[in-house]
């Protein structure tokens, strides 16, 4: 199975556009860089946390007003990480035998919620029963892995902080990410408290935004493009939603572990042979602990790979160059389709500024919530 | 009904480990253990995870933990703003299973950290509600 082509919408307030029209921006994107007749589509999944959407059951208004009917659509729903398990979805779909050609919409209108309603929906963001109970917040979650991490390793606010400026850097040159300005370490340390040690300038925004990915099965995939990109592996994993049901020290995401593993058995290679990775930086310390559990790092040493510019272009695996959720916002339904746009540009060589040279391998890791998912996809020029 | 009485604001109303309420009303730390294969679940759970029996007993916990993490939380859903800012903490008990719960905020912040030693004990809200709380 192969993307033969991707498009993707603005990221960020969007008050000029609905979420159908968001996500037809992405489609009609890919449809054009695929250079297919969209009659070959043969199925859609449309990938959205419900619950931000005003209309209920997304994919009956996306699959019409992108013009899909009569063919099938389904909407997946896996939090931050639906676009991840939509790819999976897809690839099923196709691999089976009951599709040739399908597309894969990421989409998801946020910022029409007013901040009383986000504050609300956030606060169940946890196991309702035994968590939400006490004022659980997505950022306090993540905080408690900072804090684990920061006790156990040594791990420091200006390692985190060196997170948010790299990628804000990056998402300088990307027009589609929603903060376009550069920030300084001294900037995000004094950036309000949200929940200790996690800053303002540490957490990603709530943004509205589409991406969209076409795929189709290798006969297809052959005969309609000349520069197909290859699902070479997919892995996916769950893991309890209680934090209090997870074990080992918190440092970690074994969900991660899981998936990533399962992800590099199927394509059959290292972590040290990935030449971009997109990974899920909610928070400047998740992308902290996913080099460590994607195997970029050893366990605690996430850090050293900031402070030597490692995961900067031109270093040894350059990550999130397009600015990732932190820089790019996170309409939480398109972050995993945006994520694999972005590689599938750099397999391409077509990523402008933000080339990775020579890139053939690509990796992209999607969390999904508070870690109950988690996705990691490789793609392969 | 009755254990939207639980934590400080209560989602959930209806579950059939509700007599929980009524242990911590008595100042009782429960946990539920499967009468066959004898696991013990806390949070309760009212089937085995491990053998899928539905059939468990009460029995109570000790309280005594160790803090694995916490975080002062600073920005907080509607119904917690007035609280700001208040912590929350995982703790691994004596038993074995860990616990998410908040932390006394009356706490010095500088001598709260990983590892420390702590007690899970029972604390009322205001109105009928009752949950339990990390102290020293």
């Amino acid at each position: 199975v192969a993307i033969i082509g991707v498009g993707h919408s603005k990221f960020g307030k969007r008050s000029d556009a609905s979420l159908r029209e968001l996500a037809f921006e992405a489609y009609n994107d890919a449809i054009d860089d695929a250079e297919i007749e969209p009659s070959k589509i043969d199925g859609s999944v449309v990938c959205s946390a419900t619950h931000y959407d005003k209309q209920r059951s997304p994919a009956g208004v996306v699959a019409e007003y992108l013009g899909l009917n009569p063919e099938p659509t389904f909407n997946v729903e896996a939090a931050c990480a639906s676009s991840a398990v939509g790819l999976r979805t897809a690839w099923a779909l196709i691999s089976s035998g009951l599709h040739d050609t399908v597309a894969v919409v990421g989409v998801q209108k946020m910022t029409e919620l007013s901040s009383e309603e986000i504050q609300e929906l956030m606060g169940r963001a946890g196991d309702v029963m035994w968590e939400s109970p006490f004022g659980t917040t997505m950022p306090a979650y993540y905080a408690m892995y900072a804090t684990a991490h920061m006790s156990r390793y040594g791990t420091t606010e200006e390692d985190m902080a060196l997170v948010t400026v790299k990628n804000r850097k990056y998402g300088s040159k990307n027009p589609n990410a929603m903060f376009q300005k550069p920030v300084t370490v001294e900037e995000v340390l004094k950036s309000r408290m949200v929940s200790s040690p996690l800053k303002l300038f540490d957490c990603c925004a709530n943004a509205d935004g589409a991406a969209c990915l076409i795929l189709a099965n290798s006969e297809q995939a052959k005969k309609l493009s000349d520069s197909p990109v290859w699902i070479a592996g997919l892995g996916l994993a769950s893991s309890p939603m209680a934090l209090a049901g997870r074990k080992g020290p918190m440092t970690s995401f074994e969900v991660s572990k899981n998936a990533a593993k399962a992800a590099y058995e199927m394509a059959r290679i290292k972590p040290g042979d990935v030449d971009v990775a997109e990974v899920h930086d909610s928070f400047s310390i998740t992308e902290i602990l996913n080099y460590e559990d994607l195997g970029f790092a050893k366990p605690g040493r996430g850090p050293m790979l900031l402070r030597k510019h490692e995961t900067e272009l031109g270093g040894s695996i350059p990550v999130n160059v397009d600015g990732g959720l932190l820089a790019k916002g996170h309409p939480v339904g398109a972050t995993g389709a945006s994520q694999l746009f972005t590689l599938v540009k750099q397999l391409r060589g077509e990523a402008g500024d933000l080339q990775v040279d020579g890139a053939k391998i690509g990796l992209a890791q999607n969390i999904g919530g508070i870690g109950m998912y988690s996705g990691v996809s490789l793609l392969k020029a | 009904l009755g254990f939207e009485k639980f934590g400080k604001f209560g989602y959930v109303s209806q579950t059939k480990v509700a007599p929980m309420i009524s242990f911590l009303e008595k100042d009782q730390l429960p946990a539920t253990r499967c009468k066959k294969c004898k696991t013990l679940h806390f949070p309760p759970r009212a089937d085995c995870q491990n053998c899928r029996n539905p059939s468990v007993d009460w029995v109570p916990l000790d309280g005594s933990c160790t803090l694995i993490t916490f975080t002062e939380v600073h920005f907080a859903p509607p119904q917690f703003q007035a609280e700001v800012p208040y912590l929350l903490g995982l703790a691994e008990l004596k038993e074995g299973p860990r616990v998410f719960a908040p932390v006394d905020n009356n706490i010095s912040r500088p001598t709260l950290r990983p590892g420390i030693h702590m007690v899970l004990r029972v604390v009322r809200r205001s109105g009928d509600g009752v949950y339990y709380q990390l102290q020293k």
